[in-house]
């Protein structure tokens, strides 16, 4: 029988292993994360975050272990629930398209084609005007339009769960302040449950429910909420 | 030096003037150039994303062969597809010898290892984080395949524009399997190598001026191509 804590998470994660090569990258004994919560990830380079963060957003399946989503054994080979989950990387790839058709992508593969006025939302969340940055192309953005655009590509979708790779470590302060509040905005809007990978652990403290700590791939020290 | 000058004159006199016989060799390499191209691209493209998108036994070696064909003489070419399309050959039976399709057939052979090569290089080269990108934002797998394809559009741009330069200003095919057969076969490379043996210059540089026009063209459509490609 499953308990109510379990009906409540949005992944369990049970005896994850993942090896490149020979290499151990995470040996994760046992991680719950709660549906509609924010976990902070913190740790040196290498410990393991992105990979962990990868297998969350089900690019990557790891060699052992099972990945229970909303309580059922899930794979990355279902597009259902790939679809529920979205992931934003330190260093975003942008389609070699306008910023619209970037914004639009997401919904576009679902089929939903008439979608300006969630185009408008999703920038108007991450600071950019439709007016002055729709129509422009890929290549005319700066590196903290480019990474506010990736996100906004991420938020019209308004998915279960957004995992944040550093989203805010090569940008300007006020992109960055963008980001955070975005991001924020949608477990505020959406109930969506957030995954941040962070080295600014004051940032993780302040608006994070679980942080955890990895160490060559293993939970070191699941902190108490800040 | 007085007679280039004077063929010069004449040469542009024959262009304006909308003259039959050098308008037939244009027509002539266009629409064999235009066949053959087509067929580059169809068949070249997917087996090029196949090369530089998956992983099989052999690949390095078919990787070579292709490598290797792209210096094929083209006059080898001329002589392996007139061996085929001879009366004596096994495709002799189909009538396509001293003709435009025929011409093509070989033009094709020569075009497909630049798309194969140039197309499997440029999804190679694509950036690593387009595949992650695309599932996240909840991609299937043809829509991840068509996605790419279109990622990667200026590249197969650029191998359809150096193929095509490649095929519109080789002499050996055509005249090998088309013959030089005037107002059927005689193609602009054909017409000005024969012009300029029978000493007539005039109709020989009319010809040039066209085939530096569309190398030209072609030339400016690759540094505009490979500029977008590397963006």
């Amino acid at each position: 029988m499953t308990s109510h804590r379990e009906e409540k998470l949005q992944y369990r994660l049970e005896g994850i292993r993942q090896d490149y090569g020979k290499h151990p990258v995470l040996a994760v004994d046992f991680l719950g994360i709660e549906q509609k919560s924010i976990m902070g990830v913190t740790g040196h380079n290498g410990s393991g975050k992105s990979t962990l963060l990868r297998i969350l957003a089900f690019l990557e399946s790891p060699a052992q272990g099972r990945v229970f989503f909303e309580g059922r054994l899930s794979t990355t080979h279902e597009e259902r629930i790939r679809r529920k989950v979205t992931l934003l990387t330190q260093e975003p790839y942008l389609l070699k398209r306008t910023v619209r058709a970037n914004v639009a992508y997401g919904l576009r593969v679902r089929g939903e084609r008439n979608n300006s006025d969630r185009i408008q939302e999703a920038m108007d969340m991450v600071g950019l005007k439709p007016q002055r940055f729709a129509s422009r192309s890929w290549h005319e953005l700066s590196g903290g339009e480019a990474q506010r655009v990736a996100l906004a590509a991420r938020l019209i979708l308004k998915p279960d769960v957004l995992l944040l790779d550093e989203p805010t470590a090569s940008l300007d302060l006020e992109s960055a302040e963008r980001i955070r509040k975005a991001s924020l905005a949608a477990r505020k809007e959406w109930g969506t449950t957030l995954v941040i990978v962070s080295h600014h652990t004051d940032w993780l403290e302040s608006v994070c429910d679980k942080i955890i700590v990895l160490e060559k791939g293993r939970v070191r020290s699941p902190l108490p909420s800040a | 030096m007085d007679f280039i000058l004077e063929g010069l004159i004449q040469a542009f006199g024959l262009l304006i003037s909308g003259h039959d016989e050098t308008y037939s060799a244009i027509r002539a390499t266009v629409s064999a150039s235009t066949l053959s191209i087509v067929a580059c691209l169809i068949l070249g493209a997917p087996l090029g994303f196949l090369l530089g998108h998956s992983g099989f036994p052999g690949k390095k070696a078919i990787r070579t062969i292709v490598d290797t064909l792209l210096s094929f003489p083209t006059v080898v070419i001329g002589l392996l597809v007139y061996a085929f399309l001879t009366h004596r050959g096994p495709l002799g039976g189909l009538g396509l010898l001293f003709t435009l399709p025929g011409i093509a057939i070989g033009q094709t052979i020569l075009g497909l290892p630049i798309v194969v090569a140039m197309t499997a290089t440029a999804v190679e080269n694509l950036d690593r984080r387009l595949k992650h990108t695309l599932l996240t934002l909840g991609a299937g797998s043809k829509q991840v395949l068509l996605t790419t394809l279109w990622e990667a559009r200026f590249s197969l741009l650029l191998a359809a524009v150096a193929a095509y330069g490649r095929i519109v200003s080789e002499v050996g095919i055509s005249m090998m399997i088309g013959g030089n057969i005037k107002w059927h076969t005689r193609t602009i490379t054909t017409a000005i190598a024969l012009e300029t043996a029978k000493g007539e210059f005039s109709m020989g540089i009319a010809l040039g001026i066209v085939l530096m026009a569309i190398a030209f063209m072609v030339n400016l459509s690759l540094i505009g191509l490979r500029k977008r490609a590397d963006q």
